[in-house]
């Protein structure tokens, strides 16, 4: 009856945390081993696994974060596999060896509850009270999971003095030694008249390199604050 | 999966696949009837003036062996191997032709098909079958063409005179000496061709007749595999996939670049190419540094330092579903990751694919256009801009005309900007599946909300299609004609129909239909109505008619 189905059972684990098609992130859980996930991302799991939404220790690093209350992120604990997804964006697994990222709020999943991390805010980009981006840093050993509408495509920056301009509604991740400002690229005259197409967007420049979705989902990229 | 053509359509061989060592396989067959297949090399002028390069059963390679005669092998009635650059600079264009040995005529043969594989997986392939023909007896099935680029197309025209009405339309004389020589295999020439084919590949004692460039780009030259006997089993996919000839079939970046039919991404069960990100990308040799993942398949060891749950009952004890094994020593040539160690490797599959040309595709949703080849500006649709490199600048392009019809009539104005400068710039849109069409002077007409960009060379023009029943009154098309690439966009993988007396879509979800194959606008569009609205829910159709050769292309989505 399910054989067409059973070619989507699980392969065995391998890693901390490894993709299930492209869209699902598999995570081998133990004790000792915490996760911070998206709140409401857990799809199914097996074992024994808790939750705890808001957990302090998030609250304290991301006091800045949104309004200040409610952090988006769980702990999880236990044993068991965890399966995470969001709505069916394409997860990208990464392990810090050592290595930094920063991460667009939106565009995070999961990460080792051990590795270093905090919230910031993109300096440049507050052109308007109380408007701003914030994104992640991590940093560490161990593993970050990404989620990006549609597979993403990473740009090498180059490190020449020619900056790379990225549409903040498509920006997933970067890497946090990069130079970030913020770009005005349409002129006076072309705003005469009419609602602003590609008027803003972050400008990169250094070693490194940028995360970009081909997409551009507007939803609480730049979002309002108390 | 290939790319399936239609006649009339054309495609750079770049965009089908990375490699340039390619082996082409024709497959035709009859009741009865015997075929010589062969390929004539011929010069600018399209004339065969060195008979040396007219490869068939008697002449199985041209003298550099840039093409070269293999046999019925994998289902293919015969096949060749065509090493694009080592082709000389005066040969500019390879037909591949079939001619009736016997009597008989091309309105005979089952359905077969011409295509062109590459690593081991098939790219492209052109399907014909006896109705598209009626009394030619020799046909040209598909040519290789040099313009800028090595370019295939898809022919699929014949000549009534059989091969020497063939060497007449190539050479202007009829070689007395060939034409003797046509009848004389009566044995059907799968017989005689092995004679020399098998060595080709099977025997490793003869690679590399020459010295060999090894087509660096990952792909190297693997005929599709299958068994030498010729039944017309067209190698089934899985084959394909089994066969350890398969090489990682992308450049080094992992991000294929998929031809417009985009193919969906592929099923969970199939190993090969897209590999799934958690996996090592595809080298069991040296893990880049910083990639911490055990090298799956010998090492069921945890990686140090996360040691993993001792796999309780109930955990990883499935078969494993032929992903692990799946990964050979293709040894993809990836360099140091840059960026830093950790990130840099785990990212390596989405690099942004390099190319010189001015459209590239970076994966099914991405595309970036170099204006500083070609230096002419782009249009594109406002707000697709996702990231550029370079100093491009961005104006706001009145829509003219275009925008007053379509934004007076409809309410919602296609706006546009104009990208102007020296740089990259990377387009997506709400992850659209993105389709690079190049135009050469014909013609294609495209809703307008499927327009993603376009090169400012191309001329367009509104056309309206009134009927009752379309939302806002009418549908509006965008009639492209010139020279350039246009970029159209559709929610998920689109279906290309051939037009036929009988081809309706729904005006909600035709994407783009060819103005025509010739530049001839032969498709009329006519409305339907059904006799009550709200009957089937379907109550506006298109009917699509045109000459053979035309098509449409429909998305799985209505607006």
């Amino acid at each position: 009856m399910n054989q067409p189905l059973a070619g989507f059972a699980p392969a065995p684990v391998t890693a901390r945390m490894d993709t299930h098609g492209d869209h699902m992130l598999k995570v081998a859980m133990q004790t000792g081993q915490d996760l911070f996930a998206r709140v409401g991302s857990m799809i199914a799991y097996e074992g024994f696994i808790q939750y705890e939404p808001n957990p302090p220790a998030v609250r304290q690093i991301a006091r800045d974060w949104i309004t200040g209350e409610g952090a988006p992120l769980m702990k999880c604990s236990g044993d068991g596999l965890l399966y995470l997804a969001d709505y069916g964006a394409n997860v990208v697994v990464i392990n810090l060896n050592g290595d930094g990222i920063s991460v667009n709020a939106t565009n995070l999943l999961a990460f080792d509850a051990h590795l270093t991390w905090g919230v910031e805010r993109v300096k440049g980009l507050a052109k308007f009270a109380g408007q701003g981006l914030w994104n992640t840093r991590i940093s560490g050993q161990g593993w970050v999971a990404l989620t990006s509408r549609g597979k993403p495509i990473v740009v090498d920056c180059g490190g020449g003095e020619d900056e790379t301009y990225v549409d903040p509604d498509a920006l997933v991740a970067w890497s946090p030694n990069l130079k970030v400002k913020g770009k005005r690229s349409f002129k006076a005259q072309s705003l005469i008249g009419r609602g602003s197409g590609e008027a803003y967007q972050m400008a990169f420049s250094g070693q490194g390199i940028v995360v970009v979705q081909p997409s551009e989902d507007s939803t609480d990229r730049l979002r309002f604050r108390g | 999966m290939a790319r399936e053509f239609q006649r009339g359509h054309k495609a750079r061989i770049s965009d089908l696949t990375a490699g340039t060592d390619l082996y082409v396989g024709v497959q035709i067959s009859g009741p009865g009837l015997t075929f010589d297949i062969s390929c004539f090399g011929l010069d600018a002028d399209e004339r065969l003036s060195d008979d040396r390069y007219f490869v068939f059963f008697n002449q199985p390679k041209s003298p550099e062996e840039s093409i070269q005669l293999l046999g019925a092998q994998a289902g293919d009635t015969e096949s060749f191997r065509i090493t694009l650059d080592r082709i000389p600079p005066q040969i500019q264009k390879l037909s591949f032709t079939a001619t009736l040995d016997g009597a008989g005529q091309m309105s005979q043969i089952a359905p077969g098909y011409i295509r062109i594989v590459a690593g081991g997986e098939e790219v492209a392939r052109y399907s014909f079958n006896g109705s598209e023909f009626s009394t030619e007896r020799a046909v040209m099935l598909g040519d290789f063409y040099l313009k800028d680029v090595w370019r295939f197309a898809a022919v699929g025209q014949g000549f009534d005179g059989g091969l020497e009405a063939l060497l007449k339309n190539f050479g202007g004389e009829v070689m007395e000496e060939e034409t003797p020589a046509a009848p004389a295999p009566q044995q059907p020439q799968t017989g005689a061709a092995p004679g020399f084919a098998p060595p080709a590949f099977a025997a490793p004692a003869t690679p590399a007749p020459a010295p060999a460039p090894a087509p660096q780009p990952a792909q190297g030259f693997a005929p599709p595999p299958g068994s030498t006997p010729p039944p017309p089993a067209p190698a089934p996919a899985p084959d394909v996939h089994a066969a350890p000839t398969i090489v990682a079939p992308m450049s080094p970046p992992g991000v294929a670049p998929v031809p417009p039919p985009a193919p969906a991404p592929a099923p969970y069960g199939q190993p090969p190419q897209q590999q799934p990100y958690g996996q090592p990308p595809g080298q069991t040799a040296p893990p880049p540094p910083g990639y911490g993942q055990p090298p799956a398949p010998q090492t069921p060891a945890p990686p140090p330092g996360y040691g993993q749950p001792t796999q309780p009952p109930g955990y990883g004890q499935q078969p494993p579903f032929g992903q692990i094994p799946g990964q050979q020593a293709y040894g993809v040539p990836q360099g140091a990751p840059q960026g830093g160690a950790g990130v840099g490797a785990a990212l390596q599959k989405f690099k942004e694919t390099p190319t010189g040309q001015r459209w590239t595709s970076q994966n099914s949703k991405l595309i970036r256009v170099d204006l500083g080849v070609g230096g002419q500006p782009v249009l594109a649709r406002q707000g697709s801009m996702v990231l550029y490199q370079g100093k491009v600048d961005f104006a706001y392009k009145g829509a003219g005309i275009m925008g007053r019809v379509v934004g007076g009539a409809t309410g919602q104005e296609m706006q546009l900007m104009r990208c102007t400068g020296q740089g990259q710039v990377f387009l997506a849109e709400s992850s659209t599946h993105l389709h690079p069409v190049e135009l050469q002077g014909d013609a294609i007409c495209v809703s307008a909300e499927n327009v993603l960009a376009f090169d400012e060379s191309l001329q367009y023009e509104v056309r309206r299609i009134e009927g009752h029943g379309i939302p806002g009154g009418a549908l509006f098309t965008m009639q492209f004609q010139g020279t350039g690439t246009l970029v159209v966009k559709t929610h998920g993988t689109p279906v290309v129909l051939p037009v036929t007396p009988t081809t309706f879509a729904d005006a909600n979800a035709v994407v783009a239909w060819s103005a025509a194959a010739q530049v001839i606008v032969s498709s009329q569009v006519r409305m339907r109505r059904n006799a009550y609205p709200g009957d089937t829910g379907e109550s506006v159709n298109l009917q699509f008619r045109g000459a053979p050769g035309n098509f449409i292309v429909v998305q799985p989505y209505e607006v």
